[in-house]
């Protein structure tokens, strides 16, 4: 049985790991290669980033290919396009 | 629908730019558009760098978005170590001109195999049109050597089909090459890097394109650096470029097109150039062409005879080039300076400018003094003036020392005039300090000379900075009778 909070953290690595490489495609065994984890908890923390459209998933099974649904986010606003 | 063979020869033929410093003069332009090049070499000679640079450079200068695929390596790894230099990816990656993708190589397979899979996806994305990957040796460990062999072959296909000019980086290492791994014969060029001893206790980078089609290259080890906006190569047997006589378009042809192609399209008006020949080489069909093509051209020229040329002997040998000597010299646009007293045919004499009897501390004022109305007469003043000079005989008329001070003076005066000239002397017979100094005060330098059963001529010195390789001149049957292989 695996506690909630491993998830909870396994989410955490993927997002960050997504974070820092925003195009990367990965299977759920390649990202168990990259963190050094679990593919099967991987799956898990993978599939709920998809649920949480964090991910985008193409495919399905141990193929399916999971990639960052928003690399990139706008920091900065130009307010002068308020005035 | 996958280009056919022709379609693909022909846009091989427009080379498109790296970007690396050195590394299009090696190619003669660039890579060929669609060509697949692998990119090897041994742990930190810098293969992702380059890799990166060809992106960065194709992004920022030429608007061609880029790839860079990595299996290994995380992409922030890469986003960091590339800050180095100045490229700032992430950045390129929001302007939708770069994507740093890791996957592991059989997933990138199956999605570049996928008809609207991820990879097509991406290209149409951004606009592919160069990619890198990094690198294709786990082809070979994941599979069998045939289904490698088939892997790499269909990703170059999915490579040129779509029109992506890629670099295929490969671990290499002298224990690899003792065969031939199969990509050498799939892809279209191989650019290898290289560690090499330097002066004992250093080591050297060098880059060394071994193969590629659809364009020529200059042959043999470049060295290269990593310098503060990335790598820099610097092409061999280069250097220093004259950059006045550069911008000055106007080249004139030696009427040898291989010679052309190595002196960058010929002489640069104005300039001085030296043949420096032993005393086994054969100079003449060498010199007659330089001296016919001035002719056809329409340049006036005025030419120094050598002591075992007489003038009748020399129409004899540019009338085998196409030009009449006699002709020539009834337009007023060859004149000869002559040092023996020896006969010439009556139509030719009226061009001669006789200095058998003029003593050293005479000879430039009386030069001068018949030169220069012919340099100044109205029909001809506005034409290019070319002089030939043969300064064997002013050394062994006149001595060296005259040549050193006399020979200075003059080329000042021809520069000024905007004269090109082009000097004849055997280094070997003069000395090393009056060759060099002749050397010096040459814009260029061409030497010819036998060694063994070949003639060999190497340009050591151009404005352009490009110094060649030594090439075999050999004897062809048509005018203008050598080329230089």
């Amino acid at each position: 049985m695996v506690a909630e909070s491993d998830v909870i953290t396994l989410q955490m690595e993927c997002t960050l790991f997504f974070e820092n490489n925003p195009y990367a495609l990965e299977t759920s065994t390649g990202m168990s290669k990259r963190l050094g984890r679990n593919a099967n908890l991987i799956e898990r923390a993978l599939n709920r980033l998809t649920e949480l459209s964090i991910l985008e998933k193409n495919g399905q099974g141990t193929r399916a290919i999971y990639r960052y649904k928003t690399p990139y986010i706008q920091t900065e606003v130009d307010m002068n396009a308020y005035d | 629908m996958q280009k056919s063979e022709a379609a693909y020869t022909k846009t091989l033929k427009q080379p498109i730019s790296t970007g690396i410093p050195g590394l299009d003069d090696i190619l003669c332009g660039g890579i060929p558009p669609g060509g697949v090049v692998i990119l090897e070499g041994e742990p930190g000679t810098g293969k992702t760098t380059i890799g990166m640079q060809f992106l960065v450079e194709g992004a920022i200068k030429h608007n061609e978005p880029g790839i860079y695929i990595t299996f290994e390596e995380l992409p922030e790894q890469i986003y960091d170590d590339m800050e180095r230099f100045g490229w700032n990816l992430k950045d390129l990656e929001r302007r939708n001109l770069l994507r740093v993708i890791c996957i592991e190589p059989e997933i990138l397979l199956e999605q570049m195999l996928e008809p609207n899979g991820l990879f097509e996806y991406m290209i149409k994305e951004i606009g592919c049109k160069r990619v890198v990957m990094d690198s294709i040796s786990l082809f070979r460990l994941m599979s069998s050597e045939q289904e490698a062999r088939t892997n790499v072959y269909t990703i170059r296909n999915i490579m040129r089909k779509h029109a992506l000019t890629s670099f295929f980086i490969r671990e290499y290492s002298e224990v690899e090459g003792m065969h031939i791994p199969f990509e050498n014969y799939i892809c279209d060029g191989i650019v290898r890097l290289s560690l090499k001893p330097l002066m004992e206790k250093y080591r050297k980078r060098t880059i060394e394109v071994l193969k590629m089609r659809g364009t020529r290259i200059l042959e043999g080890e470049h060295t290269y650096k990593f310098v503060e906006d990335g790598v820099y190569i610097i092409p061999s047997l280069s250097m220093a470029e004259d950059k006045i006589l550069v911008q000055e378009t106007e080249v004139l042809s030696t009427g040898i097109h291989s010679l052309d192609e190595l002196l960058m399209g010929g002489i640069p008006k104005g300039s001085v150039f030296m043949i420096d020949t032993n005393s086994k080489a054969n100079y003449r069909y060498l010199l007659s062409s330089i001296y016919a093509q001035r002719i056809k051209d329409d340049d006036c020229t005025v030419t120094m005879m050598s002591g075992n040329t007489t003038l009748d002997m020399f129409a004899d040998t540019i009338d085998l080039f196409g030009v009449s000597l006699r002709q020539a010299v009834d337009e007023g646009k060859a004149h000869f300076i002559e040092h023996y007293k020896r006969a010439v045919d009556s139509g030719l004499e009226k061009a001669l400018i006789r200095v058998d009897d003029v003593e050293n501390d005479e000879y430039a004022n009386t030069l001068n003094d018949k030169l220069s109305p012919i340099f100044e007469c109205e029909e001809l003043c506005d034409k290019r003036w070319f002089i030939y000079y043969d300064l064997n005989t002013i050394i062994s008329e006149r001595g060296k020392e005259f040549v050193v001070k006399y020979f200075s003076e003059e080329i000042s005066l021809w520069r000024a005039l905007g004269i090109t000239v082009m000097a004849h002397c055997n280094f070997s017979e003069i000395g090393t300090e009056t060759a060099s100094f002749l050397e010096r005060t040459c814009n260029g330098v061409i030497r010819t000379w036998v060694d063994g059963n070949y003639q060999y001529l190497q340009v050591t010195k151009s404005p352009s900075g490009r110094v060649s390789a030594p090439h075999i001149v050999a004897n062809i049957s048509e005018t203008p009778f050598v080329r230089l292989v």
